[in-house]
């Protein structure tokens, strides 16, 4: 193991830093490591730990505004916004329980350095549109403060929102500030079972285009629906389409039969009451239907109509278990282990059709050879390179993690 | 070892200090440039704290100088342009380029040298990859709204006006998608899709008029972006073109970012990375209803203690909106919506779903509001009320214009603060003999002063602009920020090192390098002037 | 918005009356999206801002008008879309005026240009001289090619406007008193106007049978004639006070006469309306006039805007024809009436459907189609795309100007609101929508028909 940092204060971070900058010494960064199975393996000299830059440093519940420390748990931020009724608007994926590694470890900083948003974020936007300030040091050993905490704030570039989804890249950040919204009242699913993916695509889409506030939308096919926890719906050996819905609760009742009344033509529908819809949503966004496997997972991101198409497409090449989110603009899509990780085939479909694909879980090796980020075209790869360069020179943070050579 | 630590500690303080823009402005400027910045800028900071009264230039801000071998080849220069676009897509006499001067602040006025009126991405291509070649300054402008000066021309640079660009390209009702040229307007994008029942949620006041690109540029918001979200919440993908002629394309008609999040980066970059010429946004199914309800207050206290309220107890309404008693008077006059005139503040709570939803949230949202004493409470009586009701709220700003010039502000502050704040403003206009009305989104503490002054007067517009500072400054001392939605633009650019370390801006120049790497887009904006002059010269060096 | 004249430009009134104006206008660039000219070009300089900026530097310089000014200003449709936009009530109509008149003192224009212009005034606003233009009109038609090939684009729209055959001669014609029948409620001038008389004689026709028979009597005064607001709006001020000046004196007399009041003027165009209401502005520097021209002002009333105040009573006839009503820029900018015709047409029994893009100009306005024919022909083919896609049987306008206009490019009959009204209750079948009729049927008569609720304007 590389020599492991734990600063405390962003003095301390930024000293390490300006140390490795120096010596051009790569540097691992963690949050917890929870997300340390995905993207490109880092061989860091040097790891930084956010673990020790902890804690809640403002909560005005009025206003709908946190701010914590990059390390503080993940799991502590969420005690504390249920502790007055709100939550994290983007239901922030727990990818643990299909890495392997342990669930609900994750450091905010984390969520945000990686923007992976679970499935509300079709209704409340992604990690990235919440993260409303942040405090970082950047490969230069600069202590930089941008956004801030008012909601609207326009003041110089939108950087913060910038550095979401960077992976550690440009810049550690010790302290993040994000909108949070009040827990709904109550919450409902309503489900459809054995429909076949581009009629499931379609039902979604068509609830998604209804006035009712859809904040959840998915469809798992029978194999993946077959681990589900609930015993009712896993014992069916059906495909699973589901919607939530979360309001107050005339308002959901109201909804849920205006959803029904236009979804008939689909079949019947199945309920699931507040508790249930809970356990159903929280089972999704640990992943725990897509467990850790040999197997290859992908996680792929393009336009709902196109995403059946896309997995078929995908389908002629090698047998597809396949968990669609965000009304189907998100494919989890698990396929049999390779050594190229079937790059070659899902990266060309995914080009035909349009979209993103990243490949989530893989064995280190696999990873190391592999582009594990979608490649950039020649003119966002000229931006990326300078964006690099922008905040860290020297290349010495997270090097390697999102492309081979950056 | 800690002798060791500590020497080496000394060396990176060192090295980092002197990597501080200011820190490597004063050495160079000392050496090389000879002083004149420095007294350039000291005389400024003199000007901001009032020490040094400044003549005429009725403004505190100066723009860079015109480059003078630009300005010698104009003709050469307007000649090109004419052969790139043809003679009817460039205005070059003098009357023409006179009418865009300014935008919607006209404190600041500067004819460019030239104005092009492109009607394609490719023309757009063409004409930045000539500005390139020929190092000819580039200030893009939509539908010239901006508060801020945003799109206000410097004599030695060509405006690139979007006005032409404004097709719908793609409705895509089922996957909840537009893509336009970015010369629509803002409105114009909710009517193409209104018929089937949905909406582009940002509404700036000035949607009617104002363009997708400068709503792109400024990451404008609106009143109803307390549920919604601003514009960079509501954007899928675009298309830009960059300084040199390469277009790229920046995400799609899907969600996230496969690498960086370069849209978020150029979201809110104020025509200084690229010109967008197009975009795909998210369309939004509206509900069935929305109806407002005006709480009248006899004091701005009760008025913010009854917003917290309201979003504490866990309801968010689609928007909150206030108006103190001034704003209120003009806002009535103009569109006769039956606002209370007799209360010290309205706030314009709405909310939207099915029928019986309506009910009970206003039920839920007037039982909060009791506790707090309220004078009026009026729930809207049909959609012609509403729409009454939010004409007054969205034009009040130019309802205003009916009764003096105005000097429109827009500092964010944390809710929790606002009586103190407000108060403060008024003390600030007081000082300065002026009159100032409110009017903003109380939802998420976007305030909208309206400083009222003379514009014909230059000792009053010059205290206006002081007035406006102040009440900056205030704001950031607070804990908020210089700008919520309207941009820096000219206007805030110098107060911009009030909210930030030379540091934090040291990392948003570095990012405009790489967009533009000799600094010809949108000249003058954004950066206080000597970090900007400082900015291209680092870029420069680092290029070399 | 700051403004830089010196006191001596200021001791001028009409300087200081612009510049009250243009302190006015805060720059804010909302009334440029409603603006057709720049909805069309995406020029700033066809845009309201624009022009009030040119006008601004036009008048601080003291300079004559460029041609570059002119261009533009000339462009303006005066349909006064802006006015309706604009949040701080800035008087462009005045300004816009005073522009006009400024560059007709100033400014150089082609001698085409000139000779089309004088054409134009000395013959439209007459009458008798009108219809014997548009007589000759045919004679000029093979040779429209021909003259847009020499750049007489102006001549050619001309001669393609005028109708193929004239219609017939009205029925009322010349000064005169027509009574009502019934119990008498009200008493009005109507203008007899100049075009239109010619262009559509069954618009005056409608309008008093329609008045007369709810209990107006309708008198159209000896020696009123053209209100002026052609010449006024070809920059010709001083033509245009002539014009108003002999509309005064007309009507003063029947005003007087008698010492019955009359209830109102009414005006059944539009576009000439709007000028009769400004006369008290027009006038206000001629002391022998101001007062009486101020009173007229205040008596004038568009015909809609009249009859919206009365109830009709159930219409006599009963149709399922779709009407399209387009509002005349003149009705629903200029003088603000917006839904009082779509109103009366709904209760006549009409099914009312809106066009999108109703506040956007058809390009008529008055000579404008004559002048400027290529934005105007962009303007009618734009407006005549929005009507085609809520499919009317009919379209329903306010004003002779439109009406004239869109029937070069309209599939179906276009006719004036008031000849659908007095339609509906009891009068004959509008020219052109003969082919209609048969959708219409013949209410049958109440025994007692209500009258008791008739008040005074
Ligand atoms: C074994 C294993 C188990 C996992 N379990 C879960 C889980 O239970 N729930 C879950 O949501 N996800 C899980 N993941 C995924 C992982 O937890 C997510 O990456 C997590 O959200 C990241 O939080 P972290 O604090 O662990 O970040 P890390 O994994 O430490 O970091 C994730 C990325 O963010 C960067 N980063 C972290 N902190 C900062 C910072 N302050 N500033 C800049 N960059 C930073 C890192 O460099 C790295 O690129 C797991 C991953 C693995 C390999
Ligand atoms: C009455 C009034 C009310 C307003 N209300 C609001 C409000 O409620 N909320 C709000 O956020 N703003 C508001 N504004 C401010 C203004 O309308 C917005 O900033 C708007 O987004 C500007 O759009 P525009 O098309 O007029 O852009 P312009 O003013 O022309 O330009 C603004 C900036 O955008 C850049 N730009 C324009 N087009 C492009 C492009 N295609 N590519 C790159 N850069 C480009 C320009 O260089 C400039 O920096 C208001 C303004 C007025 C006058
Ligand atoms: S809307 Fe009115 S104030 Fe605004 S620019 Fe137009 S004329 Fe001026
Ligand atoms: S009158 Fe009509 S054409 Fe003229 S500026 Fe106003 S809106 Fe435009």
């Amino acid at each position: 193991m590389s020599d492991l940092q734990r600063p405390g204060a962003d003095w301390e971070l930024q000293f390490v830093i300006a140390g490795c900058a120096e010596k051009r010494m790569p540097v691992e960064i963690v949050g917890s490591g929870s997300k340390r199975g995905i993207g490109r393996p880092v061989d860091g000299a040097v790891t930084i730990t956010t673990a020790s830059l902890r804690g809640i440093s403002l909560y005005e519940p009025n206003e709908l505004v946190m701010s914590a420390r990059a390390g503080t748990p993940l799991s502590q931020v969420e005690s504390e916004l249920a502790t007055r009724g709100q939550m994290l608007p983007f239901e922030p994926i727990d990818l643990g329980p299909a890495t392997g590694a342990a669930h609900g470890s994750q450091t905010i900083g984390g969520v945000f350095a990686t923007n992976m948003s679970g499935a509300r974020r079709i209704q409340c936007g992604a990690a990235r549109d919440h993260l409303i300030g942040v405090k970082g040091v950047n490969g230069r050993a600069e202590l930089f403060q941008l956004g801030g905490r008012v909601m609207k704030n326009v003041t110089g570039y939108d950087v913060t929102r910038g550095l979401a989804g960077s992976w550690g890249t440009l810049a550690v950040m010790t302290e993040v500030t994000f909108k949070v919204i009040p827990w709904p009242e109550t919450a409902a699913t309503v489900i459809y079972l054995g429909l076949p993916d581009d009629l499931a695509i379609e039902l979604l889409s068509t609830a998604l285009t209804l006035p009712v506030e859809v904040s959840g939308a998915i469809h798992l096919q029978a194999p993946v629906a077959a681990r589900l926890g609930h015993p009712g719906l896993r014992i069916m050996g059906k495909s699973v389409t589901a919607l939530r819905l979360e309001n107050f609760s005339s308002a959901v009742a109201g909804r849920k039969q205006h959803l029904k009344e236009m979804l008939k033509v689909y079949g019947k529908a199945l309920e699931l009451d507040h508790r249930e819809s809970l356990e159903f949503w929280g089972e999704l966004r640990r992943l725990s239907v897509m467990p850790n496997r040999p197997s290859l997972l992908w996680r792929i991101s393009t336009k709902p109509t196109t995403a059946p198409k896309l997995v078929a497409a995908i389908k002629r090449y090698m047998p597809v278990e396949v968990y669609y989110d965000w009304g189907g603009a998100l494919i989890w899509l698990e396929v049999p282990a390779a050594d190229d990780a079937s790059t070659a085939e899902i990266r060309r479909v995914t080009a035909i059709h349009g979209g993103h694909a990243t490949l989530i879980r893989a064995e280190p090796a696999v990873r190391a050879a592999v582009e594990v980020f979608q490649p950039l075209d020649p003119g966002l790869e000229r931006l990326t390179r300078g964006l690099k360069a922008a905040f860290d020179p020297a290349g010495i943070l997270n090097p390697g993690r999102m492309y081979a050579n950056l | 070892m800690p002798a060791n630590t500590c020497n080496r500690r000394m060396t990176v303080t060192i090295r980092y200090r002197l990597e501080h823009p200011i820190a490597v402005l004063l050495s160079k400027s000392m050496t090389a440039i000879g002083g004149a910045a420095i007294l350039n800028f000291c005389t400024r900071r003199a000007a901001h704290l009032n020490f040094l009264k400044l003549e005429p230039p009725m403004t505190l801000s100066r723009m860079p100088e015109p480059d003078r071998t630009v300005l010698d080849r104009s003709e050469a220069i307007i000649g090109e342009l004419v052969a790139l676009l043809g003679a009817d897509g460039i205005i070059s006499r003098e009357e023409g380029r006179r009418a865009f001067e300014a935008d919607a602040l006209t404190a600041y006025r500067q004819p460019p040298l030239a104005v092009a009126l492109p009607r394609t991405t490719e023309d757009v291509s063409k004409l930045l990859k000539y500005c390139r070649q020929a190092g000819v300054k580039v200030v893009p402008r939509g539908a010239g709204t901006s508060l801020c000066g945003g799109a206000t021309p410097t004599a030695d640079s060509i405006v690139i006006g979007t006005s032409r660009m404004n097709s719908v390209l793609e409705t895509d009702f089922v996957n909840r998608t537009i893509t336009v040229q970015t010369g629509i307007t803002n409105l114009a994008i909710t009517d193409a899709v209104s018929a089937e029942g949905f909406f582009y949620a940002p509404d700036p006041s000035s949607q009617l008029a104002c363009t997708l690109g400068g709503n792109l540029a400024m990451n404008s918001g609106g009143a109803h972006c307390l549920k919604y979200g601003v514009t960079t919440n509501n954007v899928l993908g675009l298309k830009m073109v960059l300084m040199d002629g390469e277009i790229v394309e920046i995400n799609g008609p899907y969600l996230d970012s496969g690498g960086y999040d370069f849209m978020a980066l150029v979201i809110g970059s104020e025509g200084q990375f690229g010109i967008i010429t197009e975009a795909t946004l998210k369309i939004i199914p509206r509900m069935p209803f929305a109806r407002p309800v005006m709480l009248g207050f006899s004091s701005c206290e009760a008025a913010g203690q009854c917003v917290a309220a309201i979003i504490g107890s866990g309801i968010i309404p689609v928007a909150i909106e206030y108006m103190d008693k001034p704003a209120i008077a003009v806002a009535e006059a103009f569109a006769k919506a039956g606002y209370p005139l007799d209360v010290e503040a309205l706030l314009i709570v709405e909310v939207e779903g099915f029928e019986d939803e309506i009910d009970r949230l206003l039920r839920a949202i007037t039982d909060i509001a009791r506790n707090f004493d309220p004078q009026v409470v009026e729930a809207s009586t049909s959609t012609e009320h509403s729409d009454r009701i939010w004409k007054g709220r969205k034009a009040a700003f130019g309802a205003m214009g009916r009764i003096s010039d105005y000097y429109c502000m827009d500092g964010t502050i944390p809710l929790a603060r606002l009586p103190e704040v407000l108060s403060r403003i008024g003390e600030i206009c007081a000082e300065k003999r002026l009159k100032v009305a409110n009017v903003f989104h109380a939802g998420d503490g976007n305030l909208h002063p309206l400083i009222l002054f003379n514009a014909n007067d230059p000792d009053e517009a010059i205290r206006a602009e002081q007035a406006g500072a102040e009440i900056l400054k205030l704001c950031v001392a607070v804990g908020g920020c210089l700008t919520g939605e309207h941009g820096v633009g000219i206007e805030k650019r110098d107060l911009m090192d009030i909210q930030f370390s030379p540091s934090d801006l040291a990392v948003q120049m570095r990012i405009k390098s790489i967009f533009d790497p000799h600094w010809l887009l949108n000249p003058g904006k954004v950066f206080p002037l000597p970090a900007q002059e400082l900015g291209e010269q680092s870029a420069a060096d680092e290029a070399a | 918005m700051q403004t830089n004249f010196s006191q001596k430009q200021l001791s001028n009134e009409r300087i200081a009356e612009a510049e009250a104006i243009l302190r006015r206008c805060v720059h804010c660039g909302l009334c440029t999206a409603t603006c057709p000219t720049y909805v069309l070009t995406g020029d700033e300089r066809d845009s309201p801002r624009g022009r009030i900026y040119l006008i601004k530097d036009m008048l601080e310089d003291s300079a004559p008008a460029s041609p570059e000014v002119q261009h533009h200003v000339d462009r303006c449709l005066s349909c006064l879309s802006c006015m309706s936009t604009c949040p701080s009530g800035v008087d462009y109509m005045h300004l816009i005026d005073f522009a006009r008149e400024y560059i007709e003192q100033t400014g150089t224009r082609p001698w085409k240009e000139r000779a089309m212009r004088r054409l134009l005034s000395e013959v439209v606003p007459h009458p008798d001289r009108f219809r014997f233009a548009l007589k000759l009109a045919p004679l000029g038609r093979p040779w429209v090619k021909l003259l847009r090939r020499f750049g007489f684009d102006q001549a050619a729209a001309m001669i393609e406007l005028a109708p193929a055959v004239l219609p017939p001669s009205p029925k009322y014609e010349g000064p005169g008193v027509a009574a009502t029948e019934d119990e008498r409620r009200a008493r009005v001038i109507m203008l007899a106007g100049c075009a239109q008389q010619v262009l559509r004689p069954g618009i005056n026709d409608s309008t008093i049978r329609l008045l007369a028979r709810h209990g107006v009597d309708v008198i159209v005064s000896a020696g009123a004639g053209c209100c002026g607001a052609l010449t006024y709006h070809l920059g010709d001020e001083a033509g245009a006070i002539e014009f108003a000046k002999r509309n005064v004196d007309a009507w003063w007399k029947d005003i007087e006469n008698d010492g019955e009041p009359v209830d109102a003027i009414i005006v059944n165009a539009s576009g000439c309306g709007t000028t009769v209401k400004d006369y008290g502005h027009l006038l206000r520097n001629e002391p022998d006039y101001a007062d009486r021209a101020a009173r007229i002002s205040e008596l004038a009333r568009d015909v809609s805007e009249f009859i919206g105040k009365y109830d009709l009573g159930a219409p006599r006839r009963w149709s399922s024809l779709r009407v399209a009503y387009h509002s005349a820029c003149s009705l629903q900018h200029g003088q603000q009436i917006k839904e009082v015709p779509r109103e009366l047409l709904v209760k006549a029994g009409f099914s009312v459907v809106n066009i999108p893009e109703g506040h956007i100009c058809c390009g008529s306005a008055g000579t404008y189609n004559i002048m400027q024919p290529e934005i105007s022909s962009q303007l009618r083919d734009r407006k005549t795309k929005n009507i085609k896609r809520v499919k009317p049987d009919v379209v329903a306008a306010g004003n002779i100007g439109c009406i004239t206009q869109l029937s070069t490019s309209l599939d179906v009959p276009i006719v004036h609101t008031v000849e659908l009204l007095d339609w509906a209750f009891g009068g004959p079948v509008p020219l052109g929508l003969e082919d209609l009729s048969k959708f219409v049927s013949d209410v049958p008569e109440p025994s007692k028909r209500r009258v008791n609720d008739f008040i005074h304007a």
